[in-house]
């Protein structure tokens, strides 16, 4: 219980740092995002593997990977009622949902993915469930993804044989593309499962509508 | 750059002195970000993050002023890079100086490499101690004289001048790395050198600034599948033909640039099984390299990881015949120091002159000393309370837990905000420099 609210924790963390880092001087650095990737990847293989625990208690299946020390050993007893929602009955991605009561992490996570969306919208908002990509994306950022597609052989590569950095920055605005692309789905409060399958995991399916906010964060974020 | 300099033990008798350099107000731009003795140690270079490059050097012995005796002076300051813009990426280009490497002396000037995230210039520092005086177009201001007036003719003579030191930039190697420069080496043929960045390493003449060679490429075809980037590379400091190269999986490369154009293949590869109990929930970042030297004999490669510095034996590729632990206690720290960003911080590491002692950095503007030798090992503080006249360097210790003793620090009262990144070690005596946010600090080691 402890550690998926910590995991989360971690993640929104994460995904925070990732955004952040995007707007330092000097651009996005390749080796940070990695590692910032990697640290959610953890995060969300801990809490799934937590929350297979906590939901199968007497099934001794020992985590995935040993949790940090700083984060508490899963009580068996608790049920995640609070942070996943019973399987299959809410079509919403937890975090987003509005229909539950605010946990701490849910606030953090709703937080994150609010800053990624750059939409300056209240959680519970019915504006919320405006449909439409270009609501979300400020024109800058469209701007930004256009020239990426231009770029092209656009430095002077000097050496015959070095190769043309012609993909030069362009995994990082793809990355606000792909974040932009998912978070709009799930802002839509859709039912339909989200736009690419959660890769496959011990879970029982019932559980993947409740993961795909922690899938949808940890792919998009791999995926640059 | 406040500096001064003075002396502590290292395992030996020690006679204390200080002698204050300078000191300047610090801003952001300030904080030092790489230091660099050239390959006698009469220089050292500092670069900062606001493009600046500060160099010092070492007052010659006099017998009027034994008590400066080895103390170092600013001799140049110039700006080696600014900031850009890169307009097709919407992208600021930073000026901090990430790495200085000097080039070994061939005539009386000194050359030295500077690089920012994307660009190395060669930098010329001379000095001039005369000038010509006597034109006969020019009157002594400089102003052109009207050819009519000249009426005879003379021959300019050199007449002494006070000393200016000048630094001009000679090469500027450009728009070669698409990712951020973390490393550059200069090669033992003292012709070429190696730029690296996270997924490539280039490989110039000096003469050449149009072109260069990608000798090392670890880009993916689907940027999707990248699992791990460059963080540092440095050639081997006698075979012209070996470097290697780390990664942030903690492992290294050693490469051979005689097998192939692109040394993708790698000659050896060294990587240490993960102890499983000390997996963690951030073992994948500790574990990334954040720097790798040779040492002087080319014989072993020293890294450094966030809470370890290893030594490796170039003939064993399955671990390090040496590990040291430089600050353990943050090890069940570190979920805070992901959260405060520290995690992420890149220690550097050096070798003394003889190999036989190694230092890097810590927190609390903590840096510490392994003896390879005895086995012992010294926490030291760079501060400017310690540093009194005549004082010498106390060695600090960090409280891990039970009783405190008197002079003992515990790990929560550490200042993180005070890092030691950058240190440097002269090539054959025991003075060492350490950076310290925007303040250089300059030891010396002297037995009785």
């Amino acid at each position: 219980m402890e550690v998926q609210k910590e995991a989360q924790r971690i993640m929104t963390l994460s995904v925070w740092k990732m955004y952040h880092s995007r707007m330092q001087r000097g651009g996005l650095r390749l080796h940070r995002s990695l590692q910032l990737s990697l640290v959610m990847r953890s995060a969300r293989e801990l809490y799934l593997s937590a929350k297979v625990e906590a939901q199968e208690p007497e099934v001794s299946s020992p985590p995935a990977k040993s949790p940090d020390p700083r984060l508490h050993p899963p009580r068996e007893a608790e049920t995640p009622a609070e942070v996943a929602p019973p399987d299959g009955e809410q079509p919403s991605p937890e975090p987003m949902d509005t229909q539950e009561e605010a946990s701490g992490a849910q606030e953090t996570s709703a937080r994150g993915a609010r800053l990624l969306a750059k939409v300056s919208r209240k959680r519970r908002s019915s504006s919320l469930s405006d449909g439409g990509d270009a609501g979300l994306v400020p024109s800058k950022k469209a701007r930004l993804e256009e020239e990426e597609e231009e770029e092209g052989a656009s430095s002077e590569v000097p050496a015959r044989l070095l190769p043309a950095p012609a993909q030069a920055e362009g995994a990082f605005p793809n990355l606000a593309r792909v974040l932009q692309r998912r978070f709009s789905g799930l802002l839509n409060c859709s039912p339909a499962a989200p736009p690419t399958a959660p890769p496959a995991c011990e879970a029982p399916p019932a559980c993947r509508p409740a993961d795909s906010m922690l899938n949808v964060l940890v792919r998009a974020v791999v995926a640059f | 750059i406040f500096s001064f300099s003075f002396f502590f033990f290292l395992n030996n008798s020690f006679a204390p002195l200080v002698t204050i350099v300078g000191a300047l107000q610090g801003n952001n731009s300030d904080i030092i970000s790489t230091v660099e003795f050239n390959h006698t140690g009469e220089l050292l270079a500092t670069g900062d993050k606001g493009g600046r490059v500060v160099i010092f050097q070492r007052e010659q012995e006099s017998k009027n002023q034994i008590h400066r005796r080895g103390e170092y002076n600013v001799y140049s300051t110039f700006q080696s890079h600014e900031p850009e813009f890169d307009y097709l990426k919407s992208l600021e280009i930073e000026e901090k100086i990430n790495k200085i490497r000097w080039l070994p002396q061939q005539n009386a000037a000194y050359f030295l490499l500077s690089t920012n995230d994307k660009t190395v210039k060669l930098w010329k520092v001379s000095e001039r101690d005369k000038r010509p005086e006597g034109y006969n177009l020019k009157d002594e201001e400089g102003r052109l004289r009207d050819p009519a007036t000249i009426t005879t003719l003379r021959v300019p003579v050199l007449r002494p001048m006070d000393l200016m030191v000048e630094a001009t930039p000679r090469r500027v190697f450009a728009n070669a790395h698409t990712y951020h420069i973390n490393s550059i080496s200069v090669n033992s043929d003292y012709e070429t050198y190696m730029s690296a960045d996270d997924l490539r390493i280039n490989l110039w003449n000096f003469e050449i600034t149009n072109q260069s060679f990608n000798i090392v490429d670890i880009k993916p075809a689907n940027m999707e599948e990248l699992t791990e980037v460059i963080t540092a590379a440095e050639f081997h400091p006698h075979h012209c033909n070996t470097f290697v190269y780390s990664s942030s999986k903690g492992t290294i490369r050693l490469c051979d640039m005689r097998a192939s154009a692109l040394c993708d293949r790698h000659t050896k590869f060294f990587e240490e099984p993960e102890d499983p109990s000390n997996r963690s929930f951030f073992s994948e970042i500790i574990s990334s390299i954040s720097d790798v030297k040779f040492s002087h004999s080319g014989r072993y490669i020293m890294t450094r990881d966030y809470l370890t510095v290893k030594v490796w034996d170039l003939n064993m590729e399955n671990r390090p015949i040496e590990t040291y632990q430089v600050h353990d206690y943050l090890r069940s720290k570190l979920c805070s120091l992901y959260e405060n960003d520290c995690i992420f911080d890149k220690f550097e590491c050096v070798w003394n002159g003889s190999d036989s002692v190694i230092m890097t950095g810590s927190y609390n503007n903590f840096f510490r000393m392994f003896d390879r030798n005895t086995k012992r090992d010294v926490t030291l503080e760079a501060s400017r309370e310690n540093s009194k006249p005549r004082a010498i360097l106390k060695p600090r210790k960090v409280c891990v837990g039970g009783k405190r003793r008197k002079d003992e620090i515990s790990v929560d009262s550490l200042d993180f905000s005070k890092k030691i990144l950058h240190t440097a070690w002269h090539p054959s005596e025991n003075i060492i420099a350490v950076a310290a946010t925007n303040n250089l600090y300059i030891f010396q080691d002297k037995v009785n």
